[in-house]
């Protein structure tokens, strides 16, 4: 029956393009063509890492079952590859470095390092794993001029030079550097790890030097890039699985093509790890990621359809998925983050303003703000009182960690703080009780924030009131990220709000570089960051004696050859940052729910959660949780 | 007839080519470009741009080519298919959109069926049954429809419809049947989740038309022929049935065109909210990260919906009502 | 009379009476039909619409609310940015008015609140002992009456010493019902503004097309066609994503009523259009033209007086539409921002289904939303029902 609806509907399919259809892989699965693998001691390296999970404090499991998770884009795919954390050389949860992927390796001087594979390890096609795959990235790939126009990355170069690689044999690769070279072991075993191979027998084929110009044409049209640079990049791009061809060394490989809503990512049978008992990891067999909006992840969470969920929670969430453990065969436990302090305040030691630039510079005036904060009524508001009052700086968690870099100026003392005021000249007042910084103008500042997330403005609202007690007057403004980073680089901005260090659980092998100004990312002091960045080409160098000494102490740090030395500089910046107050903290070790499956074990109860250094999950090892009892 | 058709198409061109403009504009209006916040964002997770790649992709799009320039480009990329290159997925837009431009067709076509089918009746018992409680009452009911917000109606009844009916929330099919080709079971699990947009979206658009079917009744009713008829002796079902009805009918086909617009952008709101797999969601992701191309090609998806939606409501119209075909317009 | 005619080409016997003559005098016998017949047409309006019962009442709760506006700080029981850390997602109070069966006025229990720690829920119990009476005409916090006057009398507030939220607090501990009413300042208003704006675009461009007609009322007409179909929560969100974030709030308060005044003009100028193509043949306006009237004089003096109320009626019918237009943006993210308060971002806080299932009472703000759009419905009805009473 013809209706009005079917000719509506047949008019207006008529009129869209037929290319608008989804591309046919879209959303599909990928299939092996050859399901019949070879027996486990053929899939394994000759000498796989063992995890004795029993001295761990877990308990062995079985293979089995599948792991839904909830992400709010189709970008967080990427989570998967830093939840898996295979990594030549990573972190366990004390820190420490342990070779992953690779069987040992040494270091030498701090500038040689040496690496020696696993015999019989193998890529997630089944080709070999060898010194190859590294010397075709270093050759092919960082020194091809074609590759990358502007040379290899500054990262791995030491005072401008970079590595030498050597191929020892089949298994042994060596970089070394003239000079001590401290940061390449952390940048190995970050959550997006420097990357030092790839694999060669797959990745060859789309490589001008290697593969025919007319083989790579229709390569080139299919995939819509116009160079075979561009293609072999997108290809080979490992921390966002968007290519399930692509041979991993990861836990678990994608299957899924994009673009779709539900990514499937299916074990690697040639994973390298396994328990005491011989079983090979992951336990688990399928992760299924679903996108969804991520104001509904914790609804959804909240409801039962994830298995595990970590990211895209908020401590708002706990109490319904709390309630949820009654009707859902789910479980929620709190772990703590690992940032600096959860809200912090950066005043611009580089704005354009020059009133408040003598200002903030004066150390008096920032210690004051800091004694102005009533950090226990915002620990109240946020946290139900349950996270730690603290200054801008690491977690007790950390090897690095003394009390006094927390205690320091974080103390609730208005009295003391107008004293301070006071005594830098700003003793006059106006009638609304704000003082005076010059004759005419009156201490308001405007405090920018990203505008993401609520938490921030309420963490504001509550500090423009302590503020008011010591006569500066804030004023709030919500930007967007990308505007509001140009904007506080332009100068333009006179305070920022912020979350506080990145990593507030270093050890003395990561190199400090959020304690010195390094980048144009840091809201304290961007313009002396972006000096850095740029070589000096950008920016304004630092004239500040205090930071001057930072920056020194980085190189120093940089050309460093024990651990001894690095714990050494590090307590010297720390506490340089707890006297200087170079940003401002609140609180920090706020809580984060993390929700299993109640049949999911292994999961810790408790736990550092944050990007850097543990990779969200990474770093617990989510290839060693499995399912008991029936599904 | 063939000639009222089309002089309509052919109206229609300019517009489009309007609404095409306007769009352009509208997207390039804001400050900054994609490729800003792309690289804080990329920053922000750790990841270092790669700097070489944007510069390629930003000579690639014209990016460094004046305003008219690129216009012509993305207009004539629009006439063959080539809705651009999407910044936020790495894929060209016909890729990313996927199933989501049929789906809103179809929330909004069921709505516009489930809008028709709830008025009809209502208006025809407020008109024939004026000022009495029934009228009254229904008119309030349709009030409340109007008066609070999509958006949360949408959270209210997404939140009981899962404690009351265990009904997933929000999307509108079970996740098993993403992506999958259209089946039985996936009809159905979407004929469950699409009731309530439905509903939510729905509720607004009765209320109005509910209304204007029994103001035009009601002036239809007092006129000569009815009153004529009566005396007549016609019996008042049989009369009713033969000649105002006809004149209500006219009346829903011309009303799609007042109607759709409101469907589709209180969809747009519904959609965001229940995160549902059509335009909305994606629109407003695209808007916020400045990925434009998708953006833009969504806004023009809208427009050219509703345009075609009105262009097919007054064809049908003048298929039923010879006076239109012969110049006498809609007649407000 | 029975007179029979006259022979041909005689005179008709008429009787012309001397007594003074006054044409109204007719009228004047009549006198239930005088007062309707002598009536002006705003009179006449006015009694169409005082029929519409419900419409009355809908005008008066619409003049209440934006009277409301002018003194919502001495009508809310706290100021808009009073914070309670004490008393965070409190739930609404419960009111009292007997006390051992004695009548004593309102008044309500001070509440103690528990932290229960396995669900991090912070629970709220009444204190018995704790009576608090609520008191009117009462002084609580101090605020600036118009930003001129300092003063701190509050219509209600709670007991000395005592809290009184009787719609809750919100996660800073905030009462809302003293933010739902400071938000109506925000909301109405931009509805109204934003009306105006597109009032008075669609009758300037409405009126020129419609009179002029040719070459500018076909380009208006395209507009007019291509704006209309452009679904307008898409239009709005993407114009809204234009303004630029560093703005101050003020400004982007200003630049959201541009862009909601700015898309809903095309649906005046339409009907002024089509009245003053009808009315232009008019002879009233012939014969204006010919005593030398110019163009905006014609349309200003006679012809707009004649659909002035449709038009009213027309633009009463869009205020509802903008308040839910600007509720949708601020709701979305992509409105107006804190630390403006507007109905729309106080539902923004009510965002999540944790909150809509822990603590509903963050939804309350929607109430004045309903109230406020039914009555501007209703009276929109009532206005065009009564707009033409000579039909």
């Amino acid at each position: 029956m013809i209706t009005r609806r079917g000719i509506l509907g047949l008019l207006a399919s008529a009129t869209i393009p037929t290319s608008l259809n989804a591309k046919s892989l879209a959303g599909s699965e990928a299939t092996d063509a050859d399901q019949n693998l070879p027996e486990l001691q053929k899939r394994l390296p000759r000498n796989p890492r063992i995890l004795d999970l029993k001295s761990l404090g877990r308990e062995p499991g079985l293979q089995g079952g599948r792991v839904r998770m909830l992400v709010g884009r189709q970008k967080d795919i990427r989570y998967v590859p830093i939840f898996s954390y295979s990594r030549l050389v990573g972190y366990n949860e004390q820190l420490e470095f342990v070779p992953d992927i690779l069987e040992s390796y040494t270091v030498e001087e701090g500038r040689i390092f040496t690496f020696k594979l696993r015999a019989g390890h193998r890529w997630s096609d089944g080709s070999e794993l060898s010194s190859e795959d590294f010397r075709y990235y270093w050759d092919d790939v960082i020194q091809n001029r074609d590759y990358l126009r502007r040379g290899p990355p500054a990262r791995l170069k030491v005072d401008g030079v970079i590595a030498k690689f050597e191929v020892l044999d089949s298994l042994t690769v060596r970089y070394s550097w003239d000079v001590p070279m401290p940061s390449f072991l952390s940048m190995l075993a970050a959550p997006i790890p420097q990357t030092l191979l790839l694999p060669s027998a797959y990745m060859r084929q789309f490589h001008g030097k290697y593969q025919t110009e007319a083989i790579l044409k229709p390569l080139m049209e299919e995939y819509r890039v116009d160079s075979w640079v561009r293609l072999h990049r997108k290809m080979s791009r490992q921390n966002r699985p968007e290519n399930p061809d692509l041979p991993t060394l990861e836990a678990w490989r994608p299957r899924t093509y994009p673009p779709a809503e539900q990514f499937v990512f299916e074990r690697n049978p040639y994973f390298h790890r396994t328990d005491e008992n011989g079983v090979q990891l992951p336990y688990i067999d399928e992760l299924v990621l679903n996108v969804s909006s991520a104001g509904l992840i914790g609804a959804k969470t909240a409801t039962g359809e994830s298995d595990l969920q970590a990211t895209a929670l908020g401590l708002p969430d706990y109490t319904l998925i709390k309630e949820a453990e009654k009707r859902f065969p789910i479980k929620v436990v709190l772990w703590r983050e690992t940032r600096g302090s959860t809200v912090a305040l950066f005043p611009n030691l580089n704005c354009k303003d020059d009133d408040w630039r003598v200002l903030f510079q004066d150390v008096r005036m920032r210690r004051a703000l800091s004694l102005a904060i009533n950090r226990r009524e915002i620990n109240q508001v946020i946290c139900y009182g349950l996270a730690r009052e603290s200054a801008n700086t690491v977690l007790p968690e950390s090897p690095l960690y003394k009390p006094e870099y927390s205690t320091a100026w974080a103390d609730f003392d208005p009295a003391k703080a107008n004293a301070l005021l006071d005594e830098i000249g700003l003793e006059k007042r106006g009638a609304n009780g704000i003082r005076y910084i010059t004759d005419e103008r009156q201490a308001n500042i405007t405090i920018e924030s990203a505008g993401e997330s609520t938490l921030e403005t309420d963490v504001l609202e509550l500090i423009t009131d302590y503020f008011r007690q010591i006569g500066v007057a804030l004023f709030i403004r919500n930007s967007q990220r990308d505007i509001f980073r140009s904007r506080v680089v332009g100068g333009d901005v006179l305070m920022s709000a912020f979350q506080g260090l990145d990593n507030g659980l270093p050890s003395a092998d990561m190199p400090p570089l959020q304690l010195a100004p390094t980048s144009n990312d840091h809201l304290q002091w961007p313009v002396w960051g972006l000096h850095y960045l740029s070589g000096q080409t950008q920016g304004a160098p630092v004239d500040l004696p205090e930071v001057a000494i930072l920056e020194k102490l980085l190189e120093d740090w940089l050309h460093t050859t024990s651990t001894a030395q690095r714990t050494r500089i590090w307590q010297e910046m720390l506490k340089i940052h707890a006297d200087q107050v170079f940003s401002i903290g609140t609180v920090n070790s706020a809580l984060h729910p993390v929700v299993r499956s109640n049949r999911l074990q292994n999961v810790p109860n408790e736990g550092l959660y944050g990007f850097e250094p543990m990779s969200y999950l990474g770093v617990y090892m989510p290839d060693t949780f499995w399912y008991k009892g029936e599904g | 007839m063939l000639r009222y058709i089309f002089t309509r198409i052919v109206t229609m061109i300019p517009t489009l080519l309007l609404i095409s403009a306007l769009v352009f504009i509208i997207i390039e209006l804001p400050p900054g470009d994609y490729f800003e916040s792309y690289v804080a964002e990329l920053r922000s997770m750790g990841e270092s741009a790669d700097l070489e790649e944007i510069e390629i992709l930003k000579e690639r799009y014209g990016f460094d080519q004046p305003l008219y320039k690129r216009y012509f480009h993305w207009l004539g990329g629009l006439m063959v298919g080539d809705f651009g290159y999407s910044f936020e997925y790495r894929l060209p837009v016909n890729e990313v959109v996927g199933e989501r431009l049929w789906l809103t067709i179809l929330v909004s076509v069921v709505t516009i069926i489930f809008t028709w089918m709830v008025a009809f009746p209502i208006g025809i018992y407020s008109a024939t049954h004026q000022y009495s409680w029934g009228d009254y009452g229904l008119s309030f009911l349709g009030m409340i429809g109007i008066a609070v917000p999509n958006f949360i109606l949408a959270l209210v009844m997404m939140y009981f419809a899962n404690i009351w009916f265990g009904t997933s929330i929000g999307h509108l099919m079970d996740r098993e049947y993403l992506n999958q080709p259209l089946s039985w079971d996936k009809f159905v699990s979407i004929l469950e989740h699409l009731w309530i947009p439905v509903l939510i979206i729905g509720t607004a658009g009765t209320a109005g038309m509910v209304r204007r079917l029994r103001a035009n009744l009601l002036d239809e009713l007092k006129k000569q022929y009815v009153v004529t008829a009566r005396a007549k002796g016609m019996a008042p079902g049989k009369l009713l049935r033969k000649y105002p009805l006809r004149m209500a009918l006219n009346f829903f086909v011309s009303d799609i065109g007042s109607i759709l617009p409101a469907v589709i952008s209180g969809a747009e709101v519904t959609a965001i909210v229940l995160s549902l797999e059509t335009t909305g969601p994606m629109l407003i992701k695209a808007l916020q990260s400045q990925d434009m191309y998708l953006a833009g090609s969504f806004l023009m998806f809208l427009a050219f919906l509703t345009v075609i939606g009105v262009l097919v409501s007054d064809i049908a119209l003048a298929l039923l009502d010879p006076r239109i075909r012969f110049g006498a317009g809609r007649g407000e | 009379m029975n007179s029979p005619l006259p022979p041909p080409g005689a005179p008709l016997e008429h009787y012309v009476s001397g007594a003074p003559y006054d044409p109204n005098d007719v009228e004047a016998d009549n006198k239930h039909v005088g007062p309707v017949a002598n009536a002006s047409q705003m009179r006449l309006m006015w009694w169409y619409f005082r029929q519409h019962r419900v419409a009355v009442f809908s005008g008066v709760i619409i003049l209440v609310m934006y009277l409301s506006i002018l003194i919502c700080e001495f009508l809310a029981p706290y100021n808009l940015h009073t914070r309670n850390t004490e008393f965070i997602y409190a739930p609404p109070a419960s009111v009292h008015f007997f006390r051992d069966g004695e009548f004593v006025g309102p008044y309500t229990y001070g509440q103690k609140m528990t932290l229960d720690m396995t669900n991090l829920k912070r629970e709220y119990s009444d204190i018995p002992g704790d009576v608090q009476p609520i008191r009117f005409f009462c002084r609580g916090d101090s605020y600036k009456f118009w930003n001129i006057f300092e003063s701190d009398v509050h219509l209600v507030c709670p007991a000395e010493g005592g809290h009184l939220f009787l719609f809750g607090t919100d996660r800073l501990g905030r009462d809302v019902l003293s933010r739902t009413i400071y938000g109506a300042r925000i909301s109405l208003t931009i509805g109204i503004l934003g009306v105006t704006m597109s009032f008075i675009l669609g009758i300037i461009i409405g009126g020129i097309a419609g009179y002029r007609g040719g070459l500018f009322d076909m380009i208006v007409q395209r507009i007019t066609e291509v704006l209309q179909s452009i679904p307008s929560i898409p239009l709005w969100m993407a114009l809204a994503t234009i303004i630029p974030l560093t703005w101050s709030p003020l400004l982007v308060y200003v630049g959201i009523t541009v862009i909601l005044g700015l898309l809903d003009w095309t649906g005046l100028a339409r009907a002024v259009r089509s009245k003053l193509l009808s009315l232009r043949e008019e002879d009233y306006v012939v014969a204006a033209q010919l005593l030398g009237a110019n163009g905006g004089r014609v349309i200003r003096k006679h012809m707009v007086p004649g659909f002035m109320s449709h038009l009213i009626a027309s633009a009463t019918l869009t205020v509802p539409g903008m308040i839910l237009g600007e509720t949708a943006l601020s709701f979305l993210g992509i409105g107006l921002r804190p630390p403006i308060t507007s109905w729309g971002i106080l539902l923004t806080e009510a965002q999540s289904i944790s909150i809509i299932a822990l603590y509903p009472w963050l939804l309350l703000p929607v109430v004045p939303v309903i109230v406020v759009i039914l009555a501007f419905n209703f009276l929109g009805d009532g206005l065009r029902d009564a707009a033409d009473p000579y039909k």
